[in-house]
């Protein structure tokens, strides 16, 4: 374990994260890069960037405060170690996503108003499931909640944002990059430090399942809640002729512009939950699957 | 003259704590003085060689810097939890990270002196008044009380580790004294958290200063003894001591408490 848990620590983080791919980088864009015109002047534009960014946000609340809450649960000093390295990368992922949302021209003094507006209820369940383990103390259950179930979702998601903004929204991808390439470090330590707990500890399986279950099923909703929102065809037409090739973009060999919103739901839910199945399974734990909202 | 567009102290209060607390500011500041070294130690940093006494002596000493850097880590992470906003939030998110690191060269440091298991090397040589103050620390933040605990922490705390760091430093070892440099700076900034968040609450309410008051009286005696046994294992004469001692107190008077 301690050789697995040298590649997590604070003077390896150091060097590949704040002196590695953020050099150089201001809320983990390059310096000067603004948010592309049609995202602040168009009003449908613009309202759908804030609700997409208030659940980054919500999300990332909920991360910051799993991860720290685990530290005083951890077994063993370097996995502490590790943990208050994640922690500031929460804190980070906090930081760059409330920036985004005064850049897309939210008051800062409307900041929580507009963040309890447009959290989605789901996603607020999905933090409290986790956050009741990490309450609890419970160090095996809340690594898997936060660093397999919600850091994978986390993952899937930014992969696609960042491909969908990546010819439109150059300084949105840039910020996404540097969080991907975090969750990836902290889904890596999800996997490789629990294995070995979970073979420790088996009657916790149970109870570890219902979690990922409950999570799961919030999760999906959270989707399905997003994508009903979607813009009608006509708007989305007008978007798409707006934007023109920039917006035309593809993900895990989909062209998202041209498929209905619902397809792109079912394409996101079925890539999270196959990536799930897949981490899960690496560390001993039987996927559950949650009935479909 | 200072320049009201980039330095910080020209900035009006809201726009000051924005900055000074945020992940931006932290990466500047960390960057200028982490980024050429490795484990806290600069690559032109000779070694020195200790004799037998000295070496366990300092051993002892950097296993009680790492129960105060615990103490450190595990109460500022609980910290976050009861923090009252975002912005507090994310500053004790960088001194978690801050005493993640101090941990880790103190530790790395004890491994450069031959200590093959550091963690049984320090429950075996912890000292009790420090292990006593780590408890009583936790209880306050486990106990949710953020001024008490924001005040054993930042203030009481990371006084005491400056102060006895600054003097050590003084007399360590080359590569002790860069490992603890590195995390005497880091320090300032924790105690100017604590004396901003703090003055600002101990300006409108003088039921605060009391209540801090009482947990200063309880407390001072273990960080007074903790601090009096790591001058004796540095070997600073007897009557020396009281002198870092009072620096101490001094410095936690500047803070505004006494």
């Amino acid at each position: 374990m301690a050789d697995f848990l040298s590649a997590y620590s604070i003077q390896y983080w150091l060097e590949s994260c704040p002196q590695g791919y953020l050099d150089g980088t201001e809320y983990g864009h390059a310096p000067g890069e603004k948010e592309p015109d049609p995202f602040v002047s168009d009003p449908m534009l613009r309202e759908r960037a804030i609700q997409s960014t208030v659940q980054l946000v919500v999300g990332e609340r909920c991360a910051l405060a799993a991860s720290s809450g685990l530290i005083n649960a951890a077994p063993d000093e370097a996995s502490k170690r590790y943990l208050a390295t994640q922690t500031l990368d929460e804190a980070r992922h906090v930081e760059i996503f409330t920036q985004r949302l005064y850049d897309l021209g939210v008051p800062k003094s409307d900041l929580e108003s507009v963040i309890r507006e447009h959290a989605n209820p789901n996603l607020v369940k999905f933090a409290e499931v986790l956050l009741e383990k990490v309450d609890r103390k419970d160090f095996v259950a809340g690594v898997v909640g936060q660093n397999i179930v919600l850091e994978g979702m986390a993952f899937t998601v930014f992969e696609m944002m960042h491909a969908m903004n990546q010819k439109v929204n150059k300084k949105f991808a840039h910020t996404l990059s540097g969080t991907i390439a975090d969750e990836r470090r902290h889904v890596g330590f999800g996997e490789n430090r629990i294995g070995s707990l979970i073979q420790q500890h088996p009657e916790k399986k149970p109870e570890i399942e219902r979690m990922q279950r409950d999570m799961s099923y919030f999760m999906l909703a959270t989707f399905a809640d997003a994508f009903r929102k979607a813009p009608s065809e006509e708007e989305r037409a007008r978007i798409r002729a707006e934007l023109g090739e920039r917006g035309d973009v593809e993900w895990q060999g989909k062209s998202l512009a041209s498929v209905d919103p619902s397809e792109i739901e079912a394409l996101l839910a079925d890539t999270v939950l196959k990536e799930f199945k897949l981490r899960l399974g690496r560390v001993g734990i039987e996927y559950q699957s949650p009935v479909r909202p | 003259m200072a320049d009201p567009g980039t330095d910080v102290h020209a900035f009006a209060p809201d726009r000051f704590i924005e900055e000074v607390h945020s992940f931006e500011f932290w990466f500047q500041a960390v960057e200028g003085y982490l980024s050429e070294t490795r484990y806290g130690r600069r690559p032109e940093t000779p070694d020195v060689r200790l004799d037998d006494a000295e070496r366990d002596r300092l051993v002892t000493v950097l296993c009680n810097y790492c129960v105060g850097e615990t103490a450190a880590l595990e109460g500022a992470s609980g910290l976050v939890a009861i923090a009252p906003n975002r912005l507090t939030k994310i500053f004790l998110s960088t001194q978690v990270v801050d005493e993640g690191r101090h941990l880790e060269v103190l530790l790395h440091r004890l491994g450069d002196l031959g200590v093959a298991s550091p963690e049984a090397e320090i429950e075996k040589r912890a000292s009790r008044s420090l292990l006593a103050f780590k408890k009583r620390l936790l209880d306050l933040v486990a106990g949710k009380d953020w001024e008490a605990a924001i005040f054993a922490q930042n203030v009481i705390l990371e006084a005491l580790e400056f102060t006895v760091f600054q003097a050590h430093a003084e007399t360590a070892d080359p590569v002790t004294r860069d490992v603890l440099l590195g995390i005497v700076k880091d320090e300032r900034r924790h105690i100017g958290f604590g004396e901003n968040e703090l003055g600002r609450r101990l300006k409108t309410s003088p039921t605060t200063r009391v209540r801090l008051g009482a947990i200063q009286r309880e407390l001072d005696p273990l960080v007074l003894a903790a601090c009096d046994e790591t001058l004796a294992q540095l070997g600073t004469p007897r009557s020396e001591r009281p002198e870092v001692g009072r620096s101490y107190l001094a410095a936690v008077e500047r803070l505004g408490f006494a």
